[in-house]
């Protein structure tokens, strides 16, 4: 591309260009050709900087999907994704992920219904109610929040939560219960910025507009604010859920991994993420690739949320 | 870059290359070597997370009387042990559980170095001081789910597993479950100090560590009457007990040899063996 761009730029467009243009308009003429060429390698800086990104995907899910395949090939698809048995070191080794599958989603939903409002709320307050003087502060304590590693979040919930929880509930303190609060709280920074960007790009004149018809501040964020951000703030929840169905190690230390589907909220429970962790030091042969096959799923998992995103993103360009 | 500088920079290139696969090959002649007969200044340990409190003792002991001799030692888990030095790759594989059947034919030879017993802890608020085997055995295996059912308080049984690579775990279902399968709604923790926090703050739980990681956080339960104490893990009364093991590939030899005596020696086993929580071999018959 480059060697086929260069000669051609640097001789016959040039004046080309220079023609179409006005006087007073800076022309490729007067560009030298160093000029020129720092631009087009710097075109192609970017297209490479493009280029890793996308490579990284394709590699990851290629390499995902060719060592994980075969597992869906000796099992069934159908085996693996509806069994309810995670038996991988047994004699008769069985590979059904749908127990998983369920506490992953049980664990996601939860953490979402807990901590989205909070996060929306926290939006509200940033961009609506709160002072200048007041967002200064409440904004990089937010900000802050998403920077602690998920580790120290799991930290938390296991010395620190888990023990209230068990001395609540009896039991040893690992669950949906507990991990719904870790996830709660991971999540909240990456909710609450998005909504945060969605409320503030709403036209300062709208709420004027809403005011001006009498409307209290109430009113105003509560039937005017919100459902203009509404599509902004879908996104964020979905991308908050992208980030708790794949939360790793703060789920692995306040779940409990049992891998079966728990009789309550107080009950171990293992997910599809925590599998990995807790199965790979030791996995081998099968059990191996159906763990690559796990990886599978969760890709696909997070594909359809991407899908989502920009479905959502589309109709409410419509909408406008 | 002027035509004569970059020959003379081709040429420092092509010395350097060279250089480099000069000390590559020699490197490579050197793994060679420490592969065929021992090497006499570095030896590799390698295996069980149980065992390597002793390992990292022994090793600073040995290279402090031994200047020039360095000991590496890896906590990698019983298994990846066992394949390091069969493989080669180390020359001591450490393992808190027997050989598997499979693993019998790799021409490995054992040397126990150390008993440890495995304790069955309770809170400490637990009044329950003693359980048979069998309760033990049906507590984990999911039979008996309230403490009511063998003499406490009523109360919901919490179980504590361990995941399935410890070596400790793989013990216990073999000497207490006799090989069937754990109850799967218990929580699997990885790590014996984890184990121990938990069962430590909540009042019902149950679960399993080395007798030597007991502390005073925990209650370590008597098994059929029988305390988990030094004399009655010794004399073998109390049931659920196992060796820790060193495994070399053929008799031992050379710098294997000597570690293995000095970790064998009073010096090491009523020191560092001890000090780990474990029981020495105390010069027993094997």
């Amino acid at each position: 591309m480059t060697l086929r761009d260069e000669p051609a730029a640097s001789t016959a467009p040039r004046a080309d260009v220079a023609d179409s243009r006005g006087p007073d308009a800076p022309t490729l003429s007067t560009i030298s050709r160093s000029t020129y060429l720092k631009e087009a390698a710097l075109k192609n800086l970017f297209l490479v900087c493009a280029f890793v990104a996308v490579a990284a995907v394709l590699l990851i899910f290629m390499f995902v999907g060719y060592r994980g395949w075969p597992i869906f090939a000796k099992t069934g698809l159908a085996a693996f994704l509806g069994g309810l048995q995670w038996q991988p070191t047994a004699e008769q080794p069985q590979f059904g992920i749908l127990a998983l599958i369920i506490n992953s989603l049980i664990a996601t939903l939860g953490g979402l219904a807990l901590g989205a409002p909070l996060a929306v709320g926290t939006a509200v307050f940033l961009s609506e109610v709160a002072t200048p003087r007041v967002r200064e502060w409440v904004r990089p304590a937010v900000e802050l929040l998403a920077g602690i590693p998920s580790v120290v979040y799991g930290l938390f919930g296991l010395l620190a939560l888990r023990p209230i929880i068990a001395q609540a509930s009896g039991g040893l303190g690992f669950g949906f219960a507990t991990a719904w609060i870790v996830l709660a709280v991971m999540i909240l920074p990456t909710i609450a910025a998005i909504s945060e960007d969605a409320l503030r790009s709403i036209p300062s004149g709208i709420r004027e507009a809403s005011y001006a018809m009498g409307a209290t501040k109430w009113q105003t964020i509560w039937r005017v604010l919100l459902p203009a951000a509404k599509i902004g703030i879908i996104d964020a929840i979905i991308l908050g859920m992208g980030r708790a169905i794949g939360e790793t190690m703060a789920v692995v230390m306040v779940a409990g991994n049992a891998k079966v589907i728990p009789d309550g909220i107080f009950k171990p429970f293992l997910t599809l993420t925590t599998v990995i962790v807790i199965d790979m030091p030791y996995a081998s042969g099968d059990h191996r690739t159906a763990l690559f096959g796990v990886a599978i799923v969760l890709f696909l998992i997070s594909m359809a949320f991407v899908a989502a995103i920009r479905v959502i993103s589309r109709l409410g360009g419509e909408q406008s | 870059m002027s035509p004569l500088r970059a020959r003379a920079a081709a040429r420092t290139a092509l010395t350097l290359t060279l250089l480099g696969a000069l000390m590559l090959s020699a490197l490579a002649l050197a793994g060679c070597r420490r592969g065929g007969e021992a090497s006499t200044t570095q030896l590799r340990v390698q295996g069980s997370t149980t065992i390597q409190p002793i390992a990292e003792m022994a090793k600073e002991m040995y290279e402090e009387a031994h200047p020039g001799v360095t000991v590496l030692v890896a906590g990698v888990g019983s298994s990846a042990g066992i394949e390091s030095v069969a493989s080669g790759s180390s020359e001591i594989g450490t393992s808190s559980r027997d050989l598997k059947p499979a693993e019998a034919g790799l021409g490995l030879v054992d040397t126990p170095i150390a008993h440890d017993a495995i304790a069955v802890i309770v809170n400490p608020a637990n009044p329950v001081s003693g359980l048979s085997k069998a309760q033990v055995a049906a507590i984990f295996e999911g039979r008996i789910k309230n403490w009511d059912e063998v003499g406490g308080p009523d109360l919901e049984i919490g179980i504590v597993n361990r995941d399935e690579a410890s070596g400790t775990r793989e013990a216990f279902s073999k000497i207490v479950l006799g090989g069937k399968p754990f109850d799967p709604t218990a929580a699997v923790l990885p790590g014996t100090g984890q184990v121990r926090f938990v069962v430590a703050q909540a009042r019902g739980a149950i679960g399993y560590i080395s007798v030597g990681f007991v502390d005073k956080t925990v209650k370590a339960l008597s098994v059929d009457g029988v305390e988990p104490t030094e004399a009655n893990i010794t004399n073998k009364t109390y049931p659920i007990s196992r060796l820790l093991h060193f495994l070399t590939k053929g008799e031992p030899e050379g710098l294997a040899k000597e570690f293995l005596a000095f970790v064998l020696s009073p010096a090491v086993q009523e020191t560092v063996v001890r000090e780990a929580g474990f029981l020495p071999m105390g010069g027993e018959p094997k």
